[in-house]
């Protein structure tokens, strides 16, 4: 589904993303592992053409997003939904606009449809009661949730989720684990996430790939990561035990 | 920063501004034309600098007439002030000074909030959900301040008239309805297209230059603070710099 070959990625001297490649089979959970600041994100964004990588190729669906023309890339995404670290709410529009955004602009469902559409996906996030609040109006786990039901609304067969984690309490970040384990569920969605967050990383992956200083140094399933013998799990393994 | 640095950031930054607004001329005229934000944009910009246009626009009247009146009273040509009045607002006075608080409210506005855009990642996510941002944020805007700002000349025009017949009460007896005949007496077509036309050029330097400091803002919220200033000083410099030019023009094609 998701096939990453050689990816290089620099910013001046510093190299991020150092030849790296993987592959995810279709309606499987990856999840990036990595300390802050070894390119998780970057890589993320690539995946989306959000950042050009300096050479490497990326397949998605079996096509070369970076051979892609802009309308063709533009297709492409319709089929990917992204979870931003900062949930990436437009601040302008209340939770109903934000979901109702990619509906009214994709898609030619009416405004009784689109409204019972923003309902049934916030119904599945919990938060059927925030749809007349402005993004100002929420609390972190709140904007993630909403972000993420905004990602999900045209059913892409792909989701990618940035540090899903980041800023949320313990309990929180439980409740989102979840969340992502339910979505896959329902939408068996291939999904690749991205985080230093080890509850997240042990609950939702089928693989997890470690990055570090631009590299996977690691690969394996989450019982095989906490079996690993190499000093950076036992110091990420160590984060969920404190 | 050196001087060095300095001047490589200002040419920078023109060749930026120069390669977005040939993509703005590329993007403009394809379809979808996203009418129903343009209106939207408009109906704001016109709420923001409603009242700020007005009170400017009369004061301008008001001080225009009052410090003309003697001067023309010492050759005893008062009986011009209206026309005077009327040819300095209409000319340059009304479409420069809407210019420049139009760049001050709306540039301003435009490069904060298409810079918070940026910084927290909404441009990325928007570009992601395949809908260009470029079109969706940067175009409407344009096209908006480009339509508005000639819509708040010709009304800042009218109110400065209404400022300069306040002044001219204080020293003549002059109903308001010979006043304005003695102002549609002095005003020819070469007077007021010229003037509202060049308003068109700077409605769109101002959506250009707040569009192109907020999409490319970077380093968080000192990058936006950044953006919304910068858009104000560059954007005025160029109204200044293209008034200039478009007066020279004006001169060219109504030699009289």
């Amino acid at each position: 589904m998701i096939k990453i070959e050689n990816l290089h990625k620099q910013f001046g001297n510093l190299v991020v993303l150092d030849r790296v490649s993987f592959e995810v089979p279709e309606g499987q959970t990856f999840v990036i592992l990595g300390r802050s600041g070894t390119g998780k994100s970057v890589l993320l964004k690539c995946i989306v053409r959000l950042l050009e990588p300096d050479s490497g190729k990326i397949f998605v669906d079996g096509k070369n997003i970076l051979e892609l023309s802009h309308k063709e890339l533009s297709e492409l995404r319709k089929e990917i939904g992204f979870l931003f670290q900062s949930a990436a709410l437009y601040d302008s529009m209340s939770v109903r606009e934000n979901l109702a955004f990619p509906l009214l602009r994709h898609t030619n469902l009416n405004e009784e449809e689109i409204e019972s559409k923003v309902k049934e996906m916030l119904r599945l996030v919990g938060l059927e009661e925030a749809i007349d609040k402005m993004p100002s109006e929420l609390s972190g786990g709140m904007k993630k949730r909403i972000g993420l039901a905004r990602a999900l609304i045209l059913h892409p067969k792909i989701m990618l989720y940035d540090e899903p984690t980041t800023g949320l309490d313990p309990v929180t970040s439980k409740e989102i684990a979840k969340l992502i384990l339910d979505m896959q569920r329902k939408f068996k969605m291939t999904n690749i996430v991205v985080t230093h967050d080890m509850v997240v990383a042990l609950s939702t992956a089928d693989k997890i790939l470690l990055l570090d200083k631009g590299k996977f140094i690691f690969e394996g399933t989450p019982d095989e990561l906490v079996n690993s013998k190499l000093e950076i799990t036992h110091k990420f393994l160590s984060t969920t035990l404190d | 920063m050196n001087f060095t640095e300095r001047i490589n950031q200002f040419f920078m930054t023109i060749g930026g501004l120069t390669a977005f607004t040939i993509r703005f001329f590329t993007e403009v005229f394809r379809p979808p034309y996203e009418i129903g934000e343009i209106r939207k944009h408009m109906d704001e910009l016109g709420v923001k600098t409603f009242s700020i246009v007005s009170v400017t626009g009369f004061i301008i009247g008001l001080v225009l007439g009052m410090q003309t009146q003697p001067v023309l009273a010492r050759f005893g040509a008062e009986m011009f002030l209206p026309g005077t009045i009327a040819l300095s607002v209409i000319r340059e006075l009304g479409p420069v000074l809407t210019a420049l608080i139009f760049a001050g409210r709306v540039g301003s506005g435009i490069g904060a909030e298409l810079g918070s855009m940026r910084v927290t990642e909404q441009i990325d996510a928007m570009e992601v959900s395949a809908v260009d941002p470029f079109r969706y944020l940067v175009v409407t805007r344009v096209v908006a301040t480009t339509l508005m700002l000639p819509l708040l000349t010709i009304y800042v025009d009218f109110i400065a008239l209404i400022g300069g017949y306040i002044a001219v009460t204080i020293t003549q007896n002059l109903t308001f309805t010979y006043y304005i005949h003695l102002v549609l007496e002095a005003v020819t077509f070469s007077d007021v297209i010229p003037g509202v036309s060049k308003t068109f050029v700077f409605g769109f330097i101002v959506g250009i230059v707040g569009s192109y400091l907020g999409f490319n803002a970077t380093k968080g919220t000192e990058g936006v603070g950044k953006a919304s200033t910068t858009a104000v000083v560059i954007s005025s410099l160029l109204i200044l710099l293209f008034d200039m030019i478009l007066v020279r023009l004006t001169l060219i094609i109504f030699p009289d």
